[in-house]
């Protein structure tokens, strides 16, 4: 039965696109506290960085790639000093409205730019994919299989190996213990944004040529990684990987056995019973409020 | 002397006054609700375009009532509130006889009530059957409404293709279902067996479950209500690469060009059902012609509803001799035989136009016109 193989790496695909936008909302919120609602806009920023560089302008796709992932690296610190540095000394909620207003101006602007119609991209490697043993393996899938697995090990030794990311680190857990110990803690957040919105851009980037560059590509799976951040426990690394992972393949097998149509629902499902059962989510460890 | 000629000077002036406002009066205001702004402006570009090709023309002819015909445009910014309010502010305008309205079913809904109030004609491009069966005289369709879809993609997949094993993949929506009803409806009438019915909600980023169900349910051809292009592109791309190569019938998404654009070559050979299409008859090639010199465009489903809806609308008012709301309406039902852009205009007691659709092939990425269903009910 070629069913469930066929099920699993489909749901694995969808996941790791899950995962690497939901890395993008834990590692803000682990900086600054707050959840970046503008991070699945990144996702389509960045695709559309792609349309207007391989599609419209002709450069070739690979050196689209490269410049794109730098664009959006500076995009996160003008989002940063934007968005977010303006309000850095107030309460969480006005940097939430601040975001949500900014997903709303950025999803608006490319419309206006670009105009509602849907864009496609070429897919990235020259060949659909393979079958083995009746299971069709989607190149671009593939892809998105190996990047995740590699920005995620690339993270692992940045943040545990280099000087940068144990300041990074720092910053996150402490923001005035790391000031006190001399780390520029508004650079770290600078790069901090950098980094997500790179992350954020890599996933749109990467599903373009699957599910296609529209105003609204960033919310639809936004939304799911927001979910895939709490399951695994929100501000935990490990926890947006897997709770992506996870999602991706409950819901693709959810459809698939149960109902289509609630497909979004196991997903939500999923989450509901974290939050009844498991508010802190698979890792995450339980914080009483600071006082 | 000097007091005469002042005098005279007086009624000049005030005889100019007089024939300018005689020269103003001489106009017919239609008004127009139309998305000017919004993430469908683009569309409303079309449609106010397709009105004032139609417009123009008329008026080239001798106008209506001997006047010339003048288009009173209101933003209805894509949304329902803005369609009623734009409305509002066109129905306030007491020498407005007649309206064109939304493309929009969800916007139509949303004027309805306050165009049975006003109880004067508005000319419609939304789909939804319900539209002209809920009692309401005044609203007049220029497109086929959904229930003729599912009757000509079931005709054409059982009488024409001869396939009676029947895949349904749909979405969840208001529009999805409706034509997924309808369609099995139909199939069950024609004799044809429903092998799967699946449903998918909207923005549905992987249909890889639906690929597999429709692949193991044993069908001869495969059928689709698929609202977004997004959602086509994927399904199509997800249902060859999972080795679904039935015969396809699909809703108008299935031939836009966006969704060609998206899918490429996954959705080659696909049948698809459509109202406008350049080829369909000398009537919509005239119109498609005329379009393209004055815009410099193609034109598209969204100019050629508005472009009937006044060329009938203004042929109705003359053939009436006048502006009384109950004499345009039984005008508009009298039309018979019209040929416009979208088909021939034969309105039936409820209001509805146009009883019949296109079926068009999609050719190794061109779309190319099959023949034309229509149907006396």
């Amino acid at each position: 039965m070629s069913m469930i193989p066929q099920l699993l790496f489909t749901g694995l695909g969808i996941g790791s696109i899950y995962a690497l936008v939901a890395l993008g909302f834990v590692l803000i919120y682990r900086a600054t506290n707050v959840v970046n609602f503008a991070q699945g806009d990144f996702s389509m920023i960045g695709a559309f960085i792609m349309v207007v560089l391989a599609i419209d302008l002709g450069v070739p796709y690979w050196i689209a790639v490269i410049v794109a992932v730098v664009t959006m690296a500076a995009f996160g610190i003008l989002f940063n000093y934007g968005v977010y540095y303006p309000l850095r000394h107030r309460t969480f909620l006005p940097v939430v409205i601040s975001t949500i207003g900014a997903s709303i101006l950025l999803q608006n602007g490319v419309l206006a730019a670009y105009g509602p119609h849907p864009q496609s991209l070429p897919p990235m490697l020259p060949f659909p994919g393979f079958t083995v043993g009746g299971v069709f393996l989607d190149s671009q899938y593939l892809l998105i299989l190996v990047v995740t697995f590699a920005l995620v090990a690339l993270q692992y030794l940045f943040f545990e190996r280099t000087m940068l990311g144990k300041k990074l680190q720092a910053t996150s857990q402490d923001k005035e213990m790391a000031s006190l110990l001399g780390i520029p803690v508004a650079l770290m957040i600078g790069i901090t944004f950098a980094y997500s919105a790179v992350l954020g851009g890599v996933a749109g980037i990467l599903v373009a040529p699957l599910l296609f560059v529209s105003i609204n590509m960033g919310s639809t799976i936004a939304l799911k990684a927001f979910a895939a951040s709490i399951i695994g426990g929100f501000g935990d690394v490990t926890g947006a990987i897997v709770g992506g992972l996870a999602l991706g393949v409950v819901e693709t097998f959810g459809a698939a056995y149960i109902s289509v149509p609630y497909k979004d629902g196991f997903a939500f499902l999923v989450l509901f019973l974290f939050l009844m059962v498991r508010p802190q989510g698979v890792f995450g460890e339980k914080v009483a409020e600071k006082a | 002397m000097a007091k005469h000629g002042l005098a005279a000077l007086m009624l000049c002036g005030a005889l100019t006054l007089v024939a300018s406002q005689g020269i103003a009066a001489e106009t017919l205001k239609i008004g127009m609700v139309a998305p000017l702004t919004g993430p469908a402006a683009e569309s409303g570009r079309f449609q106010v375009n397709g009105a004032k090709l139609a417009a123009d023309e008329v008026n080239k002819a001798g106008g209506v009532l001997g006047k010339q015909l003048e288009l009173v445009i209101e933003d209805d910014q894509t949304t329902n509130p803005g369609a009623v309010l734009a409305f509002s502010k066109l129905a306030g305008d007491s020498d407005i006889p007649a309206f064109i309205g939304s493309i929009r079913s969800t916007q139509v809904h949303a004027m309805a009530p306050d165009v049975i109030k006003t109880g004067k004609p508005m000319m419609i491009g939304g789909t939804d059957p319900k539209l002209t069966h809920m009692g309401n005289p005044w609203l007049f369709r220029f497109r086929p409404n959904d229930t003729y879809s599912a009757r000509v993609i079931a005709e054409y997949g059982v009488n024409v293709l001869n396939r009676k094993k029947w895949a349904i993949v749909h979405s969840t929506d208001a529009f999805g279902t409706a034509g997924k009803n309808a369609l099995a409806e139909q199939l069950k009438a024609l004799g044809a067996e429903v092998m799967i019915t699946q449903g998918y909600t909207n923005n549905s980023q992987d249909f890889t479950p639906v690929a597999l169900a429709v692949k193991q349910a044993g069908a001869e051809v495969l059928s689709s209500y698929v609202t977004f292009e997004t959602d086509q592109g994927i399904l199509a791309k997800q249902m060859r690469q999972l080795g679904v190569d039935l015969p396809w019938i699909g809703s108008t998404t299935i031939a836009t060009t966006s969704a060609l654009r998206l899918a490429g070559a996954a959705l080659n050979g696909t049948y698809g059902v459509t109202d406008y299409t350049e080829k369909a008859s000398p009537a919509s090639e005239a119109f498609a012609q005329k379009y393209m010199a004055a815009y410099g465009t193609k034109a598209d489903v969204f100019a050629a509803w508005p472009f009937d809806a006044v060329t009938v609308l203004a042929k109705a008012i003359n053939n009436a001799g006048g502006t009384d709301p109950e004499k345009i309406r039984a005008a508009i039902m009298d039309i018979s035989g019209l040929a416009g852009a979208e088909g021939t205009y034969d309105f039936d007691q409820n209001g509805d136009g146009l009883h019949g659709y296109n079926i068009v092939h999609n050719d190794n990425g061109t779309i190319v016109f099959e023949r034309r269903i229509d149907f006396k009910d």
